[in-house]
């Protein structure tokens, strides 16, 4: 009777191992065969119905079919290990891999960080300063004088009668000049905010990166100088520029620098409004009385201040055709960077 | 600022091309914005002459023409409907291709481009013109007839004297004396090296009859007005001006009125000196006194608009009554008419900040208060005044009274400016001789004396010049002469490293960490409605002069701006919003901290993470499913661990917040740094969002500053053993204390507990669940025995089923 249900199990075991393919079916068989409950584990049970002499004779043959199905299963096992690697021309290729999911940078933070960068490799620092900022801050300190048309280059936004949101990020330079020992070398990225109509070309906010060095022998030739190596590490080594005498309250001498159009070269096109020139910042040597507002004094000391736009640059970098896409941040925008 | 090219030419040779001419007014800092030529639209047009008229056989209006365009080709036939033409007339001739400017037969006037053309079975091939048509002029009743002198085939803008270029500089604030023709040639004079050529002023006075017999004028408020003049044009006839002088005035941007005023104003655009024309018999007393206007007067400007003074503008007044507001605009009740004989023509200088205030105040700007408020020359009033009162007298045919009133009590005079060389070169970087610098200074009208040690020049600057008034200013002056581009680039400055900004690296940091784990940087508006920031804070910072109601206030919180992006694209259909922004929130509150402080308002740069739909992209590989709290809970401390930032602490709020539920606090060595939770659905509603958002907000300031270089910790190098182990407990015990449990009772042989199996159903029993914890048991000192290791499970497995009435459950 035992014999017989011995030769069962054997004979199920034979037909049934072969088919073993997967790690699933493996456990199955060793919960089927080889578990605390499993079939093997009942032959032991039915050993104590046996009689007494044929225990051994039986005890042996459950032990031998326990051993030898112990290690097929083991042996199957470390077939099915080997194989877990699929045969090669079993894998259909092109399905697509597991991808990781891809984030995207804005298009305003990257240029502003290749600013930043590269004016970092040049010895500058980075400040950062307030966005709500008091007129003395944003206006009087940097040499506008109350009442001055000046003051009408930058429509302004009031919080207050004396509280601004700040028009550039000039006053940064007010505020490290005053609280931070010369020699000083910094930028000064971040928002500034001007009370003019939204349009394509025009937004009532948008990102400056200022520049600052004060020493004591700092002459307009270098801030040429470093302009130029800016405008070509950022633009490339082969643009033209020029530089053209301009005016802001808190420098003087003061320059415009224009670079050709990277769009027409140089022919003149709708984006630099046919004079084949674009303007790309606006900079000077530090006017002597914003020296004296932050307590320095301008015979000793000498300075050069430049300021740029991010957000138009990013507009032509990227050749985008409306300033307000940049913030709508539609996913099929910001999926492209 | 728009110049005529012609009218230029008056001041100083030029042989350049209007191009070299642009290029070098804008390398002096005048910078040519645009450069249009005049007459472009006339383009096609010729002098012609009609040979012969006959009758249109099938039409009773028309004629046919035979016309001469040039005296070479044959006639060309040209059909005409206009009642005046005939033979022997010189005419305007539009050839096919041209464009005729005005259609009058188009309700709207819209141009339109010849062709030749069959017109009632008769071949015509050109038109003949009306004024109108041409933009020349209003007539349109028939065509315009040219003097018989006009040689055929001149093009018409020749023949009309129209064609010319008007350059349009923007002039920087600091340049009022570049606000003239005159100005424009003077620093083009001197970068040209060339002479600066004045117009002769011989006026023509009728000696017999002296002004002062005929009015007076009185100062009360000499700060504001420093000095005020008159002249008295008697017997004008006003009428329209002459050609030269309309086309000047039109190649400059302004519109011709009459010959009066467009004498002011063609001699504004030549000096500089706004000016202005009163009806002397308008004028009660005929006198002028210039005061202070009473508070609470009104006063109709010639535009018609209606003002109520304050009491600090500045007027010109008559014997009675308000005539004008002093350098910004004239009255309705003194105004240059028709009828107008004798004109008081006034010159005079205004103080800048007055006129400005004024005109701010009163919201008028005009081309006078543009000029006087960035400041006029006080001492060109007299040539000015001469000019134009010649100009009237000839133009009108009226004459000049004898003398000018001239009230100036105390004359403006230049300033004078000690100029060091040597600073010029250190300023500038270069090495300008002496002489040099006093020859560019001399060019530009400065008055230079040399200083006795030959290193300084002593300057009297012009009072054209109010913008110089500092020796950098001079110094300016010789670097625009010198030439920016002149001046060598300096690369050498010696290289001074800042301390390197451990701030800026950690924010790089974040960036790259939530850009590699899928997330999109967006960035916001900072001015929102205030209905909707009122959502987030009741602290809201408002903004005065909004430019609509939507951009009224400053956001309190990145949400209320970042929500706006997210609403934005789920009402566009896209289904994976994974978004971070690095940005400001500002509020009224005082926080204390290190938080940005001005005027006591707070500001707060802020990292806020918002996720929304899908957790992935479909794929054959998982199944898609919505985010939930916990890929947020996830993401963040995974950010956190990731910057290198492992003490977070979370605190699990009971008390609920007005942004989000679900909200756990974050903090890092006990320091608040930010919270996650999900957006309440009635701010969603607020934003047309129909999905679950879940929103994290940490104040970037304070995790870039909780940082330190990583100490490296010892590991164990002994085997680690996993045991799993499974617990039945009530539903509302938090698997967070339990895990708790079994760290304090599991001492130092845990290295790790992971929860890998959550599970509620029937087979447990009504109200409870599983949870499956696998644990890593391992020693610093040696391989743990299998005692040992049961020994602590058998610890942590009896606190736990003691302390959560839990059962365990068999794996």
């Amino acid at each position: 009777m035992l014999d017989q249900t011995i030769k069962e199990i054997r004979s199920e075991i034979d037909a049934l191992l072969p088919t073993i393919t997967t790690n699933d079916q493996l456990e199955q068989f060793r919960i089927t065969y080889l578990s605390r409950s499993g079939r093997i584990a009942s032959l032991y049970e039915s050993l104590k119905s046996v009689p007494k002499e044929q225990k051994p004779q039986f005890g042996q043959l459950i032990n031998a079919i326990k051993q030898e199905t112990e290690s097929r299963f083991e042996s199957v096992k470390t077939t099915l290990q080997s194989s877990t690697t699929r045969q090669a021309s079993d894998v259909d290729l092109t399905l697509p891999g597991r991808m990781l999911p891809k984030g995207t940078r804005h298009p305003i933070t990257r240029t502003m960080e290749e600013m930043k960068n590269i004016f970092v490799s040049m010895g500058f620092g980075i400040v950062y300063g307030p966005e709500i900022e008091d007129e003395y801050h944003n206006f009087e300190a940097l040499n506008f004088a109350k009442n001055h048309p000046a003051r009408d280059m930058q429509d302004t936004f009031f919080v207050k009668e004396d509280v601004v949101l700040r028009t550039h990020t000039t006053p940064v330079q007010i505020r490290v000049m005053k609280n931070r020992p010369l020699p000083l070398r910094v930028i000064m990225p971040g928002r500034v905010y001007r009370n003019e109509a939204v349009s394509a070309r025009s937004n009532y906010f948008f990102h400056q990166v200022d520049g600052l060095y004060v020493d004591t022998n700092v002459s307009f030739a270098d801030l040429k100088g470093t302009l130029v190596t800016f405008a070509k590490n950022f633009y490339g080594n082969d643009i033209k520029y020029r530089f053209r005498p301009s005016y802001f309250p808190f420098t003087e001498p003061s320059l415009e620098m224009d670079i050709t159009c990277f769009l027409c070269k140089g022919k003149g096109c709708r984006i630099c409004k046919h004079t084949g020139w674009l303007e790309v910042l606006g900079a000077g040597m530090v006017h002597p009385n914003v020296l004296r507002n932050c307590g320095h004094d301008p015979e000793k000391y000498s300075g050069y201040a430049f300021g740029m736009g991010v957000d138009r640059i990013s507009l032509l970098r990227y050749g985008i055709d409306d300033i307000r896409i940049f913030f709508e941040n539609d996913v099929r925008f910001l999926n492209q960077f | 600022m728009r110049i005529s090219y012609k009218w230029l030419q008056n001041y100083i040779e030029l042989n350049a091309s209007p191009e070299d001419l642009s290029f070098k007014l804008t390398s002096l800092g005048l910078e040519v914005e645009a450069i249009e030529v005049i007459g472009k639209e006339l383009d096609g047009f010729f002098v012609a002459e009609v040979l012969d008229v006959q009758l249109h056989p099938n039409a009773d209006r028309l004629k046919v023409c035979k016309v001469a365009v040039s005296s070479s080709e044959q006639p060309l036939q040209i059909v005409c409907g206009a009642p005046n033409v005939a033979a022997g007339q010189k005419v305007i001739v539009g050839l096919a291709g041209a464009k005729v400017p005005h259609n009058q037969h188009d309700p709207e006037g819209k141009p339109f481009v010849l062709a030749n053309a069959t017109i009632r079975g008769i071949e015509s091939h050109g038109m003949i013109c009306s004024a109108k048509e041409l933009g020349i002029g209003d007539d349109a009743s028939g065509i315009v007839v040219l003097d018989k002198k006009a040689r055929i085939g001149t093009p018409i803008t020749e023949h009309l004297g129209v064609n010319d270029i008007a350059f349009e500089i923007g002039i920087t604030p600091n340049r009022p004396d570049c606000l003239s023709h005159i100005g424009i040639a003077r620093d083009l004079a001197a970068a040209y090296g060339k002479k600066l050529i004045l117009p002769t002023l011989k006026v023509k006075e009728n000696k017999k009859s002296s002004i002062k017999k005929l009015t007076n004028v009185r100062i009360e408020n000499s700060t504001d007005c420093p000095r005020y003049t008159a002249r008295i044009i008697q017997n004008v006839a006003v009428k329209q001006s002459p050609e030269w002088l309309q086309q000047y005035l039109t190649a400059a941007g302004l519109r011709p009125i009459n010959n009066v005023v467009d004498v002011t104003n063609f001699v504004m655009l030549e000096f500089g000196q706004p000016l202005h024309a009163f009806d002397y018999h308008n004028l009660a007393k005929h006198e002028i006194v210039v005061k202070s206007a009473v508070r609470g007067e009104r006063f109709v400007t010639l535009d018609g608009k209606s003002h109520t003074l304050t009491g600090d503008e500045l007027m010109i007044c008559d014997g009675e009554k308000s005539v004008a507001i002093g350098g910004v605009m004239g009255g309705m009740n003194s105004e240059i008419s028709n009828t107008t004989n004798t004109v008081l023509l006034e010159a005079a200088y205004f103080s800048p900040t007055s006129v400005r205030k004024t005109a701010k105040r009163l919201g008028i700007s005009t081309d006078a208060s543009y000029r006087f408020e960035r400041g006029i020359d006080p001492n060109v009033t007299l040539q000015a005044s001469d000019r134009a009162a010649s100009l009237i007298a000839e133009l009108s045919g009226g004459e000049v009274l004898g003398g000018i009133i001239d009230v100036y009590p105390k004359k403006i005079v230049g300033k004078k400016i000690s100029l060091r060389v040597e600073r010029v070169n250190k300023i500038l970087g270069t090495a300008i001789s002496l002489s040099t610098i006093a020859k560019f200074l001399v060019s530009i009208g400065i008055t230079v004396t040399v200083a006795k040690d030959k290193k300084s020049l002593l300057c009297l600057v012009p009072t054209f010049r109010p913008d110089i008034e500092l020796e950098i200013d001079l110094i300016e002056e010789v670097g625009r002469l010198y030439g920016y581009d002149n001046i060598i680039n300096k690369t050498s400055s010696e290289v001074m490293f800042s301390k390197p900004d451990a701030t800026e690296a950690r924010i790089s940091e974040i960036r790259n960490w939530l850009e590699s784990n899928g997330l999109n940087e967006i960035m916001t508006n900072s001015l929102i409605d205030t209905s909707s920031a009122q959502l987030f804070s009741p602290n809201i910072v408002t903004v005065k002069n909004p430019l609509s109601q939507e951009l009224e206030v400053l956001r309190p919180s990145l949400a209320s701006t970042m929500l706006q992006s997210i609403g934005y694209n789920y009402n566009h259909g896209a289904e994976r919003l994974h978004f971070y922004e690095i940005g400001s929130t500002f509020s009224t509150e005082q926080i204390s901290g290190k938080q940005i402080h001005v005027a006591g308002y707070t500001e707060s740069r802020i990292l806020g993470i918002c996720l929304s739909g899908f957790a992935g992209d479909i794929s054959w590989y998982q199944k898609l499913r919505k985010v939930d709290i916990f890929d947020l809970k996830g993401l963040v401390l995974s950010l956190l661990k990731g910057i290198g930032l492992d003490n977070s602490n979370l605190i699990y709020y009971n008390a609920p917040s007005s942004l989000t539920e679900m909200t756990v606090g974050i903090e890092i060595n006990g320091t608040y740094v930010g919270f996650i939770g999900r957006i309440k659905s009635e701010i969603l509603k607020n934003y047309k969002i129909d999905q679950e958002v879940l929103y994290a907000e940490l104040d970037v300031d304070s995790i870039v500053a909780i940082h330190s270089v990583k100490k490296y910790r010892e590991f164990s190098r002994f085997p680690t053993v996993v045991r799993d182990v499974a617990f039945i407990v009530r539903k509302e015990i938090s698997v967070g204390d339990i895990e708790k449990e079994i760290r304090s009772f599991g001492g130092s042989s845990i290295s790790s507990v992971k929860i890998f199996d959550v599970f509620e159903g029937k087979v447990l029993g009504e109200g409870k669940k599983s949870v499956a914890f696998s644990l890593s048991l391992n020693s610093f000192e040696k391989t743990l025995t299998d005692g040992e290791i049961d020994s602590v499970m058998n610890r942590v497995i009896g606190s736990v089923t003691k302390k959560f009435e839990a059962t365990l459950r068999s794996l």
